[in-house]
């Protein structure tokens, strides 16, 4: 088996080198790419950075052709060998001086260098020196074991897919969301089913509602708790009320239906509630009508 | 958290009864959502009643909390400043829920509401702990968490039992099974230093 995963290692490293490489080649917007990465750093300027890229993707295409083409030869699986461990030296630059820049090395790639990026460019070296060790042509290997050999052809595919994908890949979002269509959302309504409303969806309706509006002046803090009592949801907010000379602290309960929410047609009905927390005293009548102001006057309407 | 002595839970429910009848036998004001603040009938509304003094000196302060001694948090912001933030028996604190001050750590983010006292600290009305607040990307879904892309950096966004969900400018519902992989996600949420991931209160989407 050994053997016959080091003859096949010329052709997947091959595959993968003519890919990255034409990618480069044939990508428009290679410049912008570029910029992206460490590379015009490392090489003190964009248009350097390109002809870098753009000498690395003819390297990568070259070595691909005698790879496939020529797999007893040595110069092809030394080159890519040397070539994958350039890489690893420049993502190891690249994650010390720009942690967020990206690879660059597959051309359409914006995601950052991640251990996916290492990890390939290991294998194009690991494969390098493999191919070495290869001791048939590929497609002699494949005539004589064609299950086995398209089975660690397939699976090599697969991995080498895994890694270029990135940690955002679109090919993985495509699998995630084929898992979701065929097994569902594991993300399923509240346990219990039924239309539990949400407390944050009681606190956005209190704080859009005409009862929020009349006493907002009074209150002075986020949510500090909240209740249910016989299908009521109860909110409790801290204030302070003037009183001569100075602040007293007030809690402020609003009691609304626990199954009311924005969308749920008008109507409901807020109650407000204004007790003195010294004193234990509920002062909600003058307090609310004082914190309202005056009544409003009417809308003007037209006609 | 730690556990509430039967004595404790008795004033606590005692004093909820009371709370309770208080705000039901409260001023009824109907149509929660017909005149609502945020409305656009309230631009034709007559001026707002104007606010307590206090209102107008309130101030907000950020940054990451160094020390925690008694009620009194000293947070260095990102400015490079240190501000002194004291709770008070009346200060609200959020931490992805309503919580008490026991859930505070040193370590935490903090986003403080309060007015400044004399001696230059803050005394804090609404403390609002790791708090975030993220227009991100949704790439995966799994039983109690979902992957998120914001920027360059991958997040793991986890669900608990307060997460609710807003799609296309609804209200609010427990309901995240409408989430789908590759929407924008506005999600709103606390941060857990420990591992980096969020605790997500709120996810928007369809907007």
């Amino acid at each position: 088996m050994l053997t016959l995963t080091a003859n096949l290692l010329p052709p997947l490293l091959g595959a993968l080198l003519l890919w990255t490489g034409a990618a480069k080649l044939t990508s428009r917007r290679l410049r912008a790419q570029t910029a992206r990465t460490a590379l015009p750093r490392l090489v003190r300027g964009p248009g350097r950075a390109v002809l870098v890229l753009r000498a690395t993707a003819a390297a990568e295409v070259l070595l691909a052709a005698g790879l496939l083409a020529a797999p007893g030869a040595a110069a092809p699986a030394v080159g890519a060998a040397l070539l994958g461990a350039g890489f690893l030296g420049y993502l190891g630059y690249a994650r010390v001086v720009a942690p967020d820049s990206s690879c660059g090395c597959t051309a359409s790639d914006n995601a950052p260098i991640t251990w996916h990026s290492f990890a390939r460019a290991g294998f194009v070296a690991g494969a390098g020196a493999g191919a070495l060790t290869a001791d048939e042509a590929w497609w002699t290997a494949v005539g004589d074991r064609p299950a086995a050999a398209v089975a660690l052809l397939l699976a090599g595919a697969a991995a080498l897919a895994y890694l270029s994908d990135g940690p955002e890949g679109r090919g993985r979002v495509r699998l995630r969301r084929l898992r979701l269509r065929l097994f569902g959302s594991p993300l399923g309504g509240p346990a219990g089913g039924d239309g539990t409303v949400p407390v944050e969806a009681s606190v956005e309706l209190l704080e859009r509602s005409l009862a929020w509006e009349t006493v907002s002046s009074l209150v002075r803090s986020g949510l500090v708790e909240h209740w249910e009592e016989d299908g009521w949801r109860i909110l409790h907010y801290t204030g302070a009320r003037h009183d001569g000379e100075r602040d007293r602290p007030v809690s402020v309960l609003f009691a609304l239906d626990a199954g009311a929410h924005l969308d749920r047609a008008g109507g409901q009905v807020i109650r407000v509630s204004v007790v003195d927390q010294e004193t234990a005293e509920v002062l909600t009548g003058d307090l609310v009508e004082a914190a309202a102001g005056p009544p409003r006057p009417p809308l003007p309407l037209a006609g | 958290m730690t556990p509430i002595s039967s004595a404790t839970a008795g004033d606590r429910f005692g004093r909820r009864g009371f709370l309770t009848s208080a705000a039901l036998g409260g001023a009824t004001i109907v149509g929660a959502s017909a005149l609502g603040a945020l409305d656009a009938d309230a631009a034709f509304a007559a001026p707002a009643p104007s606010l307590d003094p206090a209102v107008t000196e309130t101030s907000f302060v950020e940054g990451r909390i160094g020390a925690i001694r008694g009620g009194l948090l000293t947070a260095a912001s990102s400015e490079g400043e240190t501000h002194r933030v004291q709770l008070t028996n009346a200060t609200s604190i959020w931490k992805a829920r309503p919580t008490t001050a026991d859930a505070i750590e040193v370590g935490d983010g903090l986003y403080a509401r309060g007015v400044p006292m004399p001696d230059g600290s803050i005394a804090a009305d609404a403390v609002w702990v790791n708090i975030v607040n993220l227009h991100t990307t949704i790439r995966g879904i799994h039983r109690d968490r979902f992957y998120l892309s914001h920027g360059n950096h991958e997040l793991v966004g986890r669900t608990i039992p307060e997460t609710a969900a807003s799609y296309a400018g609804g209200a609010l519902t427990s309901d995240l099974s409408r989430l789908r992989i590759g929407q924008a996600a506005q999600v709103l949420g606390a941060w857990r230093p420990a591992d980096d991931s969020i605790d997500v209160v709120r996810v928007t989407v369809g907007h």
